[in-house]
């Protein structure tokens, strides 16, 4: 029996020009970056603080670890999955790594290979969890929520335990100068964190929007089915996005434990929520198929801008989970809404 | 008057009319057979009737009262229930649960619990009516495809209907089931519900109607009793000597270079031993009913179904594997039937649309560095050779398309591969007239430029407007072939209608 | 046909593998400990696990309409804390029952994001959970908060020798139970997850399903919370912290899919006692603390990995095609 609605002629999109501007500004991509100027500008006279060099710093600094770790996620969130494993993967990777270049007695203290050889250790442990995840996910088909709630639990409890094999206290110290500047150090007031987080970002973009496996993964977030049919690999893709967010994870591991000169299991273990709720304040949606770099960083920019301006406003915490929630959610409900009006 | 009296209803759709002054009539205890092809206005008359849309013009009365329904439970109230092909229940509840999931009654009005025993009790009841011999506590899940399509009739049941539309009832049941259900319907039609019974197999139409009313483009070409209908006439009825559309000129060079082979592919329960070959600048048609084995002919040489005998040969060589890259490799494309849920990315711009299955041929092998100058160009140069009339293919979304240049994409993005076979299932479906002469000429210039082409169609006037030989499929395999000279509506027809043996899966 | 017998067998072990390793686990503990079988520690067990059972019911609602809800931890943590500030002169009684009406409060709110203002579950409940944990941290100003002594009295009640959690337990279950299978309500919350549209097209009004899920999610969140709280006796900031994930794990266990539909409240509490036995055990060998998550985790995956294959290959080689008869020669 025909479908009714196929033989409907479309009354087709109303050309954007033709809208109220309070739709417009609602639709538009970079609707983040016009909330992050007016934060900024209506807390310029609050705290006159917000514009100075020491507060630049600060949100910098916070910022970039966190940009790294989001970009993992948005890329699962852009196959329209969500991977929670992310503060495990940094855990694991903290004190994995720590333990390589730290070994008591071991092979590699004080030599210059430390650093090299615990930095290839942590990218191996993120992109082993990242494989195993993609594995579950991938050929075994089962959901995504579960199998990384599954091994964030596992691994954040090996981490723990493995601490208590290496070390007497609860985290792995000593760590060389030369792995904890890569976190730490600056040239000339800029942080080397800052070149880290711009090679993931721009890596992550060109994977994104200039190769044949990015185009693929918005078009599996998009619809898993046409993408079959169109020839895709689905499971190929799906499996590998879940590598790159375990890389991108082991990657902010290598920051976070950098800036805090430890290798510790409990590293980054409230992250989760920000970043996903940074990824959609940016735009990318739960649903698959959209999400852009620019719209990550701008998301953490935001969410790292309130954080740091409600802290010089002396609020304490709870204002800054209530505020952060609430942004969130309007994001969520101008991002129904928009889905609603670029429709028919 | 009539129990049911339906008289002078139109409808049209965004200004395309889809209904002229349909009427029928229905008794209490009659059943009427309602017969057309596919967009003769069956579908749209019968949701007039249960309330999904509303009429343009007409007017039904039901028992002498107006009946104009707003909505399905208004149609519910007035005691019309309509049974749908794709079926309603929920499979992780039991049957008598699935029959009042609306509201459960409860043995006092205040107290909130289920009155299990008189669900049951009526359940009981109501599959007696319907010869279901099991138990109402069955969860439905468990029941075989017959055994639900009896569940939604003890639903109608239930609501206490006094007439009951099916749908294409028997697609899916076994012979056996659809013996049963036509028991049913003889015991419904004795305890006087009036029943409308559309379907494409006349012979059916013909052992249970009293009545028979046939559709064509929207209009009623003729009713009467049953007995003044014998197949061939409802036949040359629904199919009508008037060719209503005009098909292109193509020149019919026919080479003798096969670019398809497919033999003896068998898949137990769905195709048995069907072999055809294809050859350049050919086009080879599928005529079948619902059911007949056509898409899934299509998937399995697309690799997106498996096989278990047979094979696909391109240009000589048969297929890597049974999947669709290989499928595409060897220079096959796929049109899908349904195109929004398998053909596009609803929620993406066109221009993605069109790149999604030649991104790998525009781009670096090792890297997969896209070369997007080249795609950009491919994809603009294609989106004006099929006409697409679309203001911005980099940013307009597929789901703000019409059907017709929706239709259109699917098609470019295809044809960007330069295909040796090109598979067209329902090319024109949910289309409108002018994007339908478009996509025609485009399938000509595909076909004279050297593409082997498969259309499957249920437009038997499409496949005989467009193609060069004819395969009527039913039941899972190749009844017959109709070369050009031979092309005649009816026959074809028939020879789809044909049930012949069925096989054991 | 000895095909078919192995399949028999490899589906209905799938199919039963959380309560095959429920069994495993109890007799290697009882092997390795005495102590494991004793009826007190069996009690104990179910003492444990009633709170995360409460809010595994809770959840299984949600779960059941193939929604999801973030936002309990939070709920936990924002009700306690505001009966434990504010509401500590009123009679215990009263108290109480303001604490749950601040539960269903919440989800009425989770319950209009979703249904009305068509804000994916997901998200919806995870900006809650910041909101409401944000509310609460003010509400206790971000300190550790005692309990007044009528509710550490309350904790310490027994109603015929068995401890009040017990009984809050089993009264939820009874009572969730029976509204799942003997309500219309219940039944049409299985409707709405197996099929949403069906579901509209049967007449059920499907947001008022799940506004209804959600409100009874917040309200047995609420009391999940006096129930641990009264165990613990104080409400520290952490509250709640992560509860929603082993809710969530809990009714997995048991057999609830994410996707709505299937599943059902007994096999949540069974879920949230297999997760505590495992951890009674551990602590009764005196197993090292840091492989409890490693061991509960292990057991999650495995059962969801059970599920997954069942439902994706298992099923789908059963699948009949669509069956033709002979009609003879």
């Amino acid at each position: 029996m025909t479908n009714l609605t196929e033989k409907l002629p479309s009354a087709g999109a109303v050309p954007s020009v033709q809208r109220p501007l309070w739709q417009r500004l609602l639709l538009s991509e970079y609707l983040v970056v016009l909330l992050c100027i007016v934060y900024f500008v209506a807390m310029l006279p609050i705290v006159p603080q917000i514009a100075s060099l020491q507060t630049f710093q600060n949100i910098l600094s916070d910022m970039l670890q966190l940009i790294v770790v989001a970009l993992g996620q948005t890329v699962i969130l852009i196959i329209a999955g969500v991977d929670l494993s992310m503060t495990a993967i940094i855990a694991m990777a903290s004190v994995v790594g720590a333990s390589v270049m730290t070994g008591t007695g071991g092979p590699l203290v004080g030599s210059p290979l430390a650093t090299p050889a615990g930095i290839l250790a942590m990218l191996g442990v993120g992109a082993a969890i990242g494989w195993f995840n993609g594995l579950c996910v991938a050929r075994l088909r089962m959901p995504p929520f579960m199998v990384t709630l599954a091994t964030t639990m596992f691994f954040s409890g090996v981490a723990i335990w493995y601490v208590t094999l290496k070390s007497t206290t609860t985290s792995i110290a000593n760590l060389p100068r030369s792995f904890v500047v890569i976190g730490q150090g600056k040239i000339y007031g800029i942080p080397h964190s800052l070149w880290v987080a711009i090679a993931v970002g721009v890596a992550i973009h060109l994977i994104l929007t200039r190769t044949v496996f990015g185009r693929q993964l918005f078009a599996i977030g998009n619809n898993r089915v046409t993408s079959e049919v169109s020839g895709v690999p689905v499971a190929r893709r799906v499996h590998m996005a879940f590598v790159i967010s375990g890389l991108c994870a082991a990657i902010g591991s290598i920051l976070y434990t950098g800036r805090l000169e430890t290798g510790s299991p409990i590293i980054g273990a409230n992250i989760l929520l920000d970043i996903i709720g940074a990824a959609v304040i940016g735009g990318t949606s739960l649903a698959g198929g959209k999400g852009k770099v620019i719209w990550t960083v701008m998301g953490v920019l935001f969410l790292v801008l309130l954080d740091q301006s409600l802290k010089l406003m002396g609020l304490t915490l709870f204002m800054v989970f209530a505020i952060k929630g609430a942004v969130i959610l309007a994001a969520a409900i101008a991002d129904a809404a928009r889905t609603r009006l670029s429709g028919r | 008057m009539a129990y049911l009296q339906v008289e002078n209803i139109s409808k049209s759709f965004f200004g395309v009319p889809v209904l002229h002054g349909v009427g029928f009539t229905l008794e209490r205890g009659e059943i009427l057979g309602l017969i057309g092809e596919n967009g003769s206005g069956k579908s749209t008359s019968m949701n007039i009737l249960g309330g999904v849309h509303q009429p343009d013009a007409g007017q039904m009365t039901i028992a002498g009262e107006t009946y104009a329904p707003a909505s399905s439970r208004d149609a519910l109230e007035r005691g019309i229930s309509f049974i749908h092909q794709e079926l309603n229940l929920f499979p992780n509840l039991s049957i008598e649960e699935n029959l009042f999931i609306r509201g459960f009654p409860r043995p006092r009005p205040w107290l909130p619990v289920i009155d299990r025993k008189r669900i049951r009790r009526r359940t009981e009841q109501l599959l007696d009516m319907i010869e279901l011999k099991v138990p109402p506590s069955t969860l439905v899940s468990r029941l075989s495809q017959g055994e639900r399509q009896l569940v939604e009739i003890a639903k109608a049941l239930s609501t206490d209907a006094k007439i009951i539309i099916f749908d294409e009832p028997t697609t899916s049941l076994t012979r056996r089931e659809i013996d049963r259900l036509f028991n049913i319907i003889a015991r419904l039609k004795a305890q006087g519900i009036g029943i409308i019974y559309i379907s494409h197999i006349l012979g059916d139409v013909e052992r249970l109607a009293d009545r028979v009313a046939v559709l064509r483009d929207g209009m009623l070409i003729g009713a009467g009793p049953i007995g003044e209908f014998s197949v061939d006439r409802m036949i040359s009825m629904m199919v009508g000597r008037s060719i209503s559309q005009l098909f292109p000129e193509r020149s019919r060079a026919r080479t003798s270079e096969v670019v398809l082979e497919v033999m003896g592919l068998t898949q137990p329960g769905m195709i048995r031993d069907v072999s055809f070959t294809i050859s350049r600048g050919e086009v080879l048609g599928l005529s079948g009913l619902l059911g007949a084995g056509r898409s899934e002919t299509a998937r399995i040489i697309f690799g997106l179904a498996p096989y278990r005998s047979g094979s696909v040969k391109v240009l000589g060589k048969p297929l890597q594997a049974n999947h669709p890259r290989a499928a595409m490799e060897a220079g096959i494309a796929f049109l899908t039937e349904d195109r929004r849920g398998e053909g596009l990315m609803m929620n993406a711009p066109i221009y993605d649309n069109l790149a999604l299955p030649n991104l790998d041929t525009h781009a670096r092998p090792q890297t997969g560095w896209i070369d997007r100058t080249t795609l950009a160009l491919r994809a603009e140069e294609l989106s004006r050779r099929v006409r697409l009339n679309a203001a911005d293919i980099a940013s307009v979304l597929a789901r703000n398309l019409s059907g017709g240049n929706q239709q259109k994409v699917v098609l470019a993005k295809w044809l960007m591969r330069r295909p040796d076979v090109f598979i067209l299932d329902e090319p024109t479906r949910g289309v409108d007239v002018g994007a339908k002469a478009e996509i025609y000429k485009i399938i000509n210039t595909l076909v004279e430029d050297g593409c082997a082409v498969l259309m499957i169609s249920s437009e038997t006037e499409e496949l005989i407007g467009m193609c060069d030989r004819i395969l009527a499929m039913s039941n899972g395999e190749v009844r017959a072939t109709f070369e050009r000279e031979d092309f005649d509506q009816e026959r074809i027809l028939e020879a789809a209608m044909q049930n012949g043996r069925r096989e054991v899966a | 046909m000895k095909e078919n017998n192995f399949r028999w067998v490899l589906h209905a072990v799938l199919r039963y593998l959380p309560l095959i390793l429920f069994a495993i686990i109890v007799a290697s503990f009882s092997l390795m400990s005495s102590r494991f079988l004793d009826l007190r520690n069996m009690v104990n067990i179910v003492i444990q696990s009633a709170h995360i059972g409460i809010l595994g019911i809770g959840m299984t609602f949600v779960l059941l309409t193939a929604g999801i809800d973030l936002s309990v931890g939070a709920i936990m943590y924002l009700a306690c804390a505001v009966f434990a500030v504010y509401l500590v002169a009123l009679p215990i009684w009263l108290a109480l029952l303001a604490v749950c009406a601040i539960g269903a409060v919440f989800g009425a709110v989770n319950g209009f994001l979703i249904t009305r203002l068509n804000v994916a579950s997901f998200i919806a409940t995870l900006s809650t959970l910041f909101i409401g944990r944000g509310i609460a941290l003010f509400v206790t100003g971000t300190q550790l908060i005692t309990l007044p002594k009528p509710v550490l009295e309350l904790g310490r009640t027994t109603i015929f020798g068995l401890s009040w959690t017990v009984w809050a337990f089993g009264l939820t279950l009874a009572v969730s139970l029976y509204v799942l299978s003997q309500t219309t309500f219940g039944r049409q919350v299985y409707a709405v997850g197996a099929d949403p549209d069906a579901a509209s097209k049967a007449g059920i009004d499907v947001k008022r399903i799940l506004f209804f899920a959600f409100v009874i999610c917040g309200f047995l969140a609420a009391v999940s919370s006096l129930v641990s709280a009264s165990q613990v006796g104080s409400i520290s900031p952490n509250f709640g912290i992560q509860k929603e994930f082993a809710a969530i794990a809990a009714a997995v266990l048991g057999g609830t899919s994410l996707f709505g539909g299937r599943g059902g409240v007994l096999g949540t509490v069974f879920g949230a006692i297999l997760i505590q036995t495992v951890q009674n055990g551990l602590v009764i060998i005196n197993a090292d603390p840091y492989i409890y998550p490693v061991v509960v985790a292990s057991i999650i995956f495995l059962a969801v990995m059970a599920d997954s294959l069942r439902t994706n290959f298992l099923e789908r080689i059963d699948q009949r095609p669509i069956r033709v008869e002979g009609q003879g020669s």
